[in-house]
């Protein structure tokens, strides 16, 4: 089985990110694979770097690149829904013209088109939503 | 799987969150894409259908201009409960987008008909 993930959940006010870990981890321990994860809305506040929660709490962030890593698997960011939360990798953050960024690798920013091409695919898109 | 069907559903209301927004965007994009994508208004959400909004008062761009053309980008249909229309007075023949409606006990039925479901808000 081929899963495709997306993610619209916020980490820290939601479960979706903690509960698409789970499932993807489940998914690869039973020889399924994930072919890509794709952050959108709220969900993408998950690929930033800056995230520094105290350090006996979970962190979401390098708890999720460290799986994508680990297993290989595409970690897009939508660009509209990244960009007007302040999510910027060092590309966009040069072409306008901000100061700093926060979305690194193994996280990359795209565009809808690769949740298109995941559905497609994938044999399943799951979708994690912030209730 | 070639070619699946799409299921765009948005519960909530069209300018208290960017939900709506977002959700048509990836309607948009599905069909931009050729692909097969039917978008469900229900609960808050079928107010994004209310005739003469005016968001430019809060800053907000208009939802109904988006949804009234949402056909031309590819979008096959755009679905709202009946009930949740009725429930928020929304008058389908006063909205300028071609809206089909369903009833409420008919969703599941329908959401099954569909290849991939994705529910916002």
């Amino acid at each position: 089985m081929k899963f495709a993930i997306l993610i619209t959940g916020a980490p820290y006010s939601s479960q979706a990110p903690q509960t698409a870990l789970s499932f993807c981890e489940a998914a690869r321990k039973r020889g399924d694979d994930v072919i890509r994860v794709f952050l959108y809305g709220d969900g993408v506040h998950l690929a930033n770097a800056l995230s520094t929660p105290p350090s006996d709490e979970a962190n979401w962030y390098r708890r999720w690149s460290a799986w994508i890593e680990q297993e290989d698997v595409e970690a897009i960011v939508c660009v509209a829904s990244a960009l007007r939360r302040g999510l910027i990798d060092e590309r966009e953050a040069g072409r306008y013209e901000k100061a700093h960024f926060n979305v690194t690798a193994p996280w990359q920013i795209a565009g809808l088109g690769e949740l298109v091409s995941a559905g497609n695919d994938a044999d399943r898109l799951i979708h994690f939503g912030p209730a | 799987m070639s070619q699946p069907s799409y299921l765009i559903v948005v519960d909530a209301a069209p300018y208290g969150s960017l939900a709506c927004r977002e959700a048509l965007d990836v309607a948009l994009a599905l069909a931009a894409f050729d692909q097969s994508v039917t978008l469900l208004l229900r609960g808050a959400a079928v107010n994004g259908l209310a005739a003469d909004q005016r968001p430019d008062a809060i800053e907000q761009k208009n939802l109904a201009k988006n949804l009234g053309a949402a056909g031309l980008y590819g979008v096959e249909t755009i679905l709202a409960i009946r009930e949740d229309m009725q429930r928020y007075g929304i008058d389908p023949d006063a909205t300028g987008v071609p809206v089909t409606l369903t009833g409420a006990s008919q969703v599941d039925t329908m959401m099954n008909s569909f290849d991939r479901v994705l529910q916002f808000g």
